[in-house]
C-alpha cells in the first residue's frame, strides 16, 4: 500500500490516501460555508466512497477574541459580550457571568428576581431547543420542521422582546437581579406558551420523532460511550444521552432550582436518537418548571441594591450554569480595579464538538450531518 | 455600485440598436424587464457567521416570510446565488473565504451587510485582534442594515431597498447619465433638505406668532417645571450561598495532601486541611503544583475511585506578567465537587507536559492555550493553532501582546 | 370494451386538420405536426413556470407562510422573474471542467422530458404520436435524464457534483426496475403497450380505473408507482443527489445561469410527465370520472378530456409535493435497501398476484 507524500496532505492529517488501484479514497472539504455546519465550522474529511475514514475539524472562522476584549471593558460592560457567545442561550450566559460577580461581591437576589431568572432561563431553553429541532429536521431533509419550530419560537421571542427590548442579544440580567421588572403581561403570555407548547410537542413528535425514516436515519448512528463522553468533557444532552445523569440545575443547583420538581432525562446508548430524545424530553420538563413558577410567582422587588461601579476583590471566581447545550462555566480572575484581569468561558459546545472525530468515523456523509445536528453546537460559542 | 449592469458585448448590441428608429425604446424596455426580473428574484447564499444569521433565519420564518419577495430560494452553492447577506462578524480567517465565495458568484451579484459587525466590526471594533472592521473592506456592499442584530423586518426593508436599487440599474441609472439619455442629474438630497428647511421656517414663524399671542392673552403664565420620575431604590441584601454537594474542602485537601504532601493552596500556602474550612463553603480548592508532578496529580485525581473526579471542565492559562499559570479545572459528575489546580510555567521556556493522554478532551483545550498563550504541551499529539491562522504574529491573550496593525486601541 | 374510434387520427383536433386538408391538400400532415409541436413547446415552456410557482405556494401553505406575493397576483409571475433572471445571468465554467460535456449535460434531461411529452395522451385526439410500444418509449427516453445528470457530475470537476451524480445514477438505475415492473403489470392487465389504449381500457365508471379495478392490488401498485417515481424524480424524501444539507448543490453545484435553469425546469417537467403517466395508468387518463349517476355523469362527460387529464395529473403532483414537504431524507444505503430488498420482491409478488387475479377473473 503506497501512501501520498506527507507534505502534500491537508492540514491536520498524518496519513495519506491509499493509492491502491481499487481504492476510492479522497479528501473532501466541508465548509466553512456549508449548510449543515451551522455557521462557519470547517471539516476536512477523508472519505472512501461515501464512508468517512477521518474527520479533521478546523475552528476559528468566527474567533472574535471576546476573552481579550473582556479584559479591556468594565465588569458591567462585559455582560453584553456574553450575549454574543452562544447567542441562542444569551440569558444563560448573562446569568453565569452575573452569578460569578454575585459570588465575588456577596450580592443577594430577592425572591421575585430569582423567579424571573428561572422562568426566563427555562423559556430560553425551550426557545433554543425549538430552533435546534427545526434545524435538525432540515439537516435530515424535512424542511418544514424548520418553519414549524420557528413558529412557536416566535412566541417566546415576543416575551423576551417585551421584557428587555431585544429578540436575541438580551443583556437582561444584572448582579442582584435583572435590569428591569417584567411587565404585567409576562405571566399570561407564559401561560399561553405553556398551553401551546404542550400541543406543539405532540405535533412535533408525530411529525418527526415517530417518522420511520427519521428513526432509521438516527438509529445506531454516532454512538458515544459513557467513558468517552466523560473523557472528552461533554456536558448537557450529549453527556446525559450517554447515560451520565448530570445536570447542573440538580447536581450543583444555582438560583432557586432546588425548589422545583423536575426530571432529568437520561439516555442509555448515546447515539443520535438518544441525543435527540434528550432535548425533546427536556422541553416538557422545562414546561413543568414554568408551571410551578407561574403558580408561586411572588410580588416584591425584582432586584437588590444597584451599584454604580462593580469592583471585584482580588481572587478568582467560578460559576456554572446549565445552558441549553450543557455546562457553561464562567471563570473570572480579578486583581482589583474596575476591569477583570482574565475572563474565561468554558463553553459546552467546544467540548461536545471535540467528540465528533470519535463518532463520525465509519459512518456515511449523511450520518455525519445527523451527528452534527444532534450535537447541537453554536460555532461562535466554540470560537469565542 | 455593485457588479451589476451590462457586460461588454450586450452594451455593444445596445449601441448598434440605438441607431435604428425606436431602438432606444426597445433597449430600454428590455433593460427594464431584466431589471424587474433581477430585483424580484434575489436568491440568497446560505451564509451566516454569528448572531445575525439567527435573525436572517427568522426573516425566512413563517411570521416574516421573505418568500413574499421571492427570496426563499436560499442556495447553498454560490454559483446559483445572487445575493450574499453578510450576517455576522467577519474575522481574518474567514476573510479570504468570503472573498472566494463572492468571486464564485456569477454576475450580477449583490451584497447586504447585516448588523454592526458586518458594517464596521460593531462591538468588536476596539481591542480585538481578529475581527475585520466591516465587510466592505473585502467586498463591495450595496445595502447596509444597521442593528445588533437587526430585526428581521429591518432585513426585509434592506432587501426592499436593494430591489429599489436594482430597478434603477441599466442605462437609466444616475451613474450612467449622459451616455445615451440626456437626463440631467438631480440632486434630490439637497432639494429635499431645502424643502424641509423652508417648511421648518414656516412652522417656526407660525409658532412664534402663536407664542406671542398666548403671552399677550395670559401675562402671568408660568410653565410648570418638569418633574423627574423617582428612581426606584432597592435594598441591599446578603447572598444565600447555594447548597453544595460532594466532598468538603477539608477532606478533599487532606486526601490530596496525603498523596502529594508538597501541594499547597494558591496564594495561601499556610492553609492546612484543618483551616481550609475558614475560606467558606463556596471556596473551590485551588491547588498549586510544580510542573514535574502536574500530570501525576491530574492522573491521581482522575483515578482515585473515592474522589470520583471524572470530568475535565477546561484547561486554560493566566498570564501573570512574570510567568504563566496553566489551570486545570475538574469536576465530579457523581458527587458534584470541583477541584482546580494550577501549575506555573516560565515565560522564557513556556513548555509543560500534556494531560491529553489522561483526559481526551484536554487535546483541544491545550491547543487553545497554545494558540492564545504560546504555551507548548510536550507529548501532545497534534500541537497546532486552533483558532488563528498559522502565520498570526504573537499570542493574543498574553498581556504584552501588541499589534498596531490589527488592534485599534479604545480611545476612552 | 372499446367504443371510441380507434382509427389513425391526426394529432390536432380534426376541425383544424380538416381545414388544412381542404386548403393545402397533401401537406396536412406536416402542418398538423408543426402545429402540434408548437403547441406542445408552448406547454413545455409554460408548465415549469407554473409548476415552480405552485410548488413554492404549496410549500408555503404547508409551512404556514404565504409564499411569493409581490409580483403579479399572489406572485404568479415569480417564476417568470426567476427564469428571466437566470437567462440574463453570467454562466460560469469551473476551471478544469470539460466544457463541451458541461454544456451538453443540461440539454439531455430537458430534451428527454420533452420527448416523453409527445406520447402523453392529453385527450382523445390530443397526442402527438401513439406508438404501439409507448410504455417502452417512455421508459427508454427517461433514462436519458440520468445520463445528463451523470455527465453534469463528471464534467464539473467538483467532488460534490461527482458524489451527487454517482448517488443519482445508482438511485435511478435501481428504481427504474421497479418502475418498469409496475408498467409491466399495467401492460399485462391491459394487453397493450400503447398509452392511448391503456386509457381506453379504463372506460366505464371510476371502478374501472386500474387503481380500483384490481381489488387492493391496483392501489398497492399505485402506491409503489408513487414511491419509485418519486425516487426516479430525485425528489424528497429521495433527493439524495441534491441533498442540500450534505452536498450543497449535488450534481448541479457548479451550474449557474441558464444551464442551471435547464436542470431546474427539466426537473419540473419531469414531474409533470411522471404524474401524467400515473394518471394514464391508474386514474383513467383523459376519461371523465363516471359514477353511474346519470346527470352527474353527463355533466362530467361534457367537460373536455384534457381538463380531466390535467386535474388528475395535478392531483398526483400535489401528492409529490406533499411528500416533499413532509418527510426527512433517506440515506443512500437505506434507499438501496428499500429498492432491492423491499420494492423489487414486492413488485414480483404483485405481478404474480395480478396475473392470478386476472386468470380467476377477480376484477371489479
Amino acid at each position: 500500500m503506497e501512501l501520498q507524500p506527507v507534505d502534500n496532505l491537508p492540514e491536520g492529517f498524518t496519513r495519506g490516501l491509499n493509492s491502491d488501484e481499487t481504492s476510492e479514497e479522497y479528501f473532501l472539504n466541508m465548509g466553512p460555508q456549508h449548510p449543515s455546519t451551522h455557521g462557519v465550522l470547517r471539516l476536512v474529511l477523508k472519505l472512501d466512497g461515501e464512508n468517512v475514514l477521518e474527520v479533521v475539524p478546523h475552528l476559528g472562522y468566527v474567533h472574535r477574541g471576546i476573552e481579550k476584549l473582556a479584559e479591556s471593558q468594565t465588569y458591567l460592560q462585559n455582560i453584553h459580550l456574553t450575549d454574543r457567545l452562544d447567542y441562542l442561550s444569551s440569558h444563560f450566559n448573562n446569568l453565569g457571568y452575573c452569578l460569578a460577580m454575585e459570588q465575588a461581591l456577596d450580592i443577594g437576589v430577592p425572591e421575585r428576581g430569582e423567579y424571573i431568572r428561572v422562568m426566563v432561563c427555562e423559556l430560553q431553553r425551550i426557545q433554543s431547543h425549538l430552533l435546534w429541532w427545526g434545524v435538525t429536521g432540515m439537516d435530515l431533509g424535512a424542511i418544514s420542521t424548520f418553519l414549524y419550530g420557528f413558529k412557536e419560537r416566535e412566541m417566546i421571542t415576543d416575551i423576551f422582546e417585551e421584557i428587555c427590548g431585544a429578540r436575541l442579544t438580551m443583556n437582561f440580567f444584572r448582579p442582584g437581579g435583572s435590569f428591569a421588572d417584567v411587565p404585567d403581561t409576562f405571566i399570561p403570555r407564559v401561560k399561553k406558551v405553556i398551553e401551546r407548547m404542550h400541543v406543539a410537542l405532540d405535533e412535533y413528535n408525530t411529525l418527526l420523532t415517530d417518522n420511520i425514516i427519521f428513526r432509521e436515519r438516527t438509529r445506531a448512528i454516532g454512538i458515544l460511550s459513557r467513558e468517552k463522553a466523560l473523557s472528552y468533557g461533554c456536558s448537557g444532552g450529549v453527556l446525559r444521552a450517554s447515560g451520565v445523569s448530570y445536570d447542573v440545575r440538580r447536581n450543583d443547583p444555582y438560583s432557586i432550582y432546588d425548589r422545583f420538581d423536575f426530571g432529568i432525562p437520561v439516555g442509555s446508548v448515546g447515539g443520535c436518537f438518544d441525543r435527540y430524545r434528550m432535548k425533546m424530553e427536556e422541553m416538557p420538563q422545562s414546561l413543568r418548571i414554568l408551571e410551578q413558577a407561574v403558580k408561586d410567582f411572588p410580588e416584591g422587588p425584582y432586584r437588590s441594591k444597584e451599584q454604580s461601579a462593580y469592583r471585584l476583590p482580588q481572587g478568582s471566581y467560578y460559576s456554572q450554569v446549565e445552558t441549553a447545550r450543557g455546562l457553561l462555566g464562567t471563570y473570572i480572575v480579578a486583581e482589583g480595579g474596575a476591569k477583570p484581569y482574565r475572563v474565561k468561558f468554558r463553553s459546552p459546545s467546544f467540548s461536545n464538538l471535540s467528540t465528533l472525530c470519535e463518532m463520525a468515523v465509519g459512518h456515511k456523509i449523511a450520518d455525519l450531518v445527523t451527528i452534527l445536528a444532534t450535537l447541537d453546537f453554536v460555532v461562535p460559542d466554540i470560537d469565542r | 455600485m455593485g457588479v451589476g449592469g451590462a457586460s461588454g458585448a450586450t452594451e455593444q448590441v445596445a449601441e448598434i440598436l440605438d441607431k435604428f428608429p425606436g431602438g432606444i425604446r426597445l433597449v430600454d424596455s428590455i433593460e427594464y424587464l431584466v431589471a424587474w426580473a433581477r430585483a424580484n428574484s434575489l436568491w440568497p447564499l446560505v451564509y451566516g457567521t454569528a448572531c445575525c444569521a439567527m435573525e436572517m433565519m427568522s426573516a425566512g420564518s413563517s411570521r416574516h416570510d421573505w418568500a413574499r419577495f421571492g427570496v426563499e430560494v436560499a442556495r447553498a452553492t454560490p454559483r446559483q446565488a445572487d445575493l450574499i447577506v453578510l450576517a455576522g462578524t467577519i474575522v481574518e480567517k474567514m476573510g479570504t473565504n468570503l472573498v472566494t465565495l463572492y468571486e464564485q458568484m456569477p454576475a450580477p451579484k449583490y451584497v447586504i451587510a447585516m448588523g454592526s459587525c458586518a458594517i464596521s466590526g460593531g462591538p468588536f471594533y476596539y481591542d480585538t485582534y481578529s475581527v475585520i472592521k466591516g465587510g466592505d473592506r473585502l467586498i463591495p456592499v450595496d445595502v447596509y442594515v444597521p442593528g445588533c442584530p437587526p430585526r428581521p423586518e429591518a432585513l426585509l426593508y434592506g432587501i426592499m431597498e436593494l430591489q429599489e436599487k436594482i430597478r434603477k440599474e441599466g442605462r437609466r441609472n444616475p451613474w450612467k447619465v449622459g451616455k445615451v439619455l440626456e437626463t440631467p442629474f438631480v440632486d434630490t438630497h439637497s432639494l429635499a433638505k431645502q424643502e424641509w428647511l423652508t417648511q421648518e421656517e414656516k412652522k417656526e414663524d407660525e409658532q412664534r406668532l402663536a407664542r406671542a399671542r398666548f403671552k399677550a392673552e395670559n401675562p402671568d403664565y408660568k410653565p410648570a417645571k418638569p418633574q423627574r420620575l423617582a428612581k426606584e431604590k432597592f435594598a441591599a441584601m446578603p447572598r444565600i450561598p447555594p447548597r453544595k454537594s460532594g466532598f468538603t474542602n477539608p477532606s478533599l485537601l487532606a486526601a490530596v495532601q496525603r498523596a502529594f504532601p508538597e501541594v499547597a493552596l494558591f496564594r495561601q500556602p499556610e492553609i492546612t486541611p484543618a483551616t481550609v474550612a475558614d475560606l467558606g463553603p463556596e471556596y473551590i480548592l485551588d491547588l498549586e503544583i510544580g510542573p514535574e508532578q502536574y500530570p501525576d496529580l491530574v492522573r491521581f485525581l482522575k483515578e482515585d475511585q473515592e474522589l470520583g473526579i471524572d470530568l475535565l471542565l477546561q484547561v486554560t492559562a493566566v498570564d501573570w506578567q512574570d510567568h504563566f499559570d496553566v489551570l486545570v479545572q475538574l469536576l465530579s459528575t457523581r458527587l458534584g465537587h470541583k477541584v482546580f489546580l494550577r501549575c506555573p510555567v516560565s515565560k522564557e521556556q513556556p513548555e509543560i507536559n500534556t494531560i491529553s493522554d489522561i483526559f481526551r478532551g484536554a487535546e483541544w483545550h491545550e491547543r487553545e492555550v497554545f494558540d492564545l498563550f504560546g504555551i507548548r504541551f510536550s507529548g501532545h499529539p497534534d500541537m497546532r493553532r486552533i483558532f488563528l491562522l498559522d502565520d498570526f504574529p504573537g499570542y493574543p491573550l498574553r498581556k504584552d501582546f501588541a499589534d498596531p496593525e490589527r488592534v485599534v486601541k479604545r480611545p476612552y | 370494451m372499446n367504443q371510441l374510434p380507434t382509427e389513425k387520427i391526426f394529432p390536432v383536433h380534426n376541425s383544424i386538420g380538416d381545414l388544412v386538408r381542404h386548403l393545402l391538400p397533401g401537406s396536412a400532415e406536416y402542418v398538423n405536426g408543426f402545429l402540434t409541436i408548437a403547441s406542445l413547446l408552448l406547454v413545455v415552456a409554460l408548465l415549469p413556470v407554473f409548476l415552480i410557482w405552485l410548488e413554492r405556494k404549496v410549500a408555503a401553505h404547508f409551512q404556514a407562510r404565504l409564499g411569493p406575493m409581490r409580483v403579479g397576483y399572489h406572485g404568479l409571475l415569480q417564476s417568470t422573474a426567476d427564469g428571466l433572471k437566470l437567462i440574463f445571468k453570467e454562466v460560469l465554467v469551473p476551471e478544469g471542467a470539460d466544457r463541451f460535456v458541461f454544456f451538453l449535460a443540461p440539454i439531455l434531461p430537458a430534451s428527454a422530458t420533452f420527448l416523453v411529452m409527445t406520447i402523453l395522451p392529453f385527450d382523445h385526439h390530443l397526442q402527438v404520436a401513439d406508438p404501439a410500444g409507448g410504455v417502452l418509449f417512455a421508459l427508454g427516453i427517461s433514462g436519458l435524464s440520468i445520463l445528463g445528470i451523470l455527465l453534469a457530475g463528471w464534467s464539473s470537476n467538483n467532488k460534490y457534483s461527482l458524489l451527487g451524480a454517482m448517488r443519482s445514477g445508482a438511485q435511478m438505475v435501481s428504481f427504474e426496475i421497479s418502475l418498469a415492473l409496475i408498467m409491466l403489470l399495467i401492460v399485462m392487465v391491459t394487453g397493450t403497450a400503447s398509452l392511448r389504449e391503456i386509457v381506453l381500457s379504463q372506460q366505464g365508471t371510476i371502478l374501472d380505473w386500474w387503481i380500483f379495478k384490481l381489488p387492493f392490488l391496483g392501489f398497492i401498485a399505485f402506491m409503489m408507482y408513487m414511491i419509485s417515481s418519486t425516487a426516479e424524480l430525485n425528489r424528497a424524501p429521495f433527493d439524495i443527489s441534491e441533498a442540500e444539507s450534505e452536498l450543497t448543490g449535488g450534481f448541479a453545484t457548479e451550474y449557474s445561469g441558464i444551464s442551471f435553469a435547464m436542470f431546474f425546469f427539466a426537473e419540473f417537467v419531469n414531474m409533470f410527465v411522471s404524474a401524467g403517466l400515473a394518471a394514464t395508468f391508474f386514474l383513467g387518463g383523459f376519461l371523465a370520472p363516471q359514477f353511474g349517476i346519470g346527470p352527474i355523469d353527463a355533466a362530467f362527460d361534457f367537460i373536455p378530456g384534457f381538463v380531466w387529464f390535467f386535474c388528475k395529473t395535478f392531483l398526483v403532483i400535489f401528492l409529490y409535493m406533499w411528500f416533499r414537504w413532509t418527510f426527512p431524507r433517506l440515506r443512500i444505503d437505506q434507499l438501496m435497501y428499500l429498492e432491492w430488498k423491499m420494492l423489487l420482491p414486492a413488485n414480483l409478488v404483485l405481478l404474480m398476484g395480478a396475473g392470478f387475479f386476472l386468470a380467476m377473473g377477480w376484477t371489479l
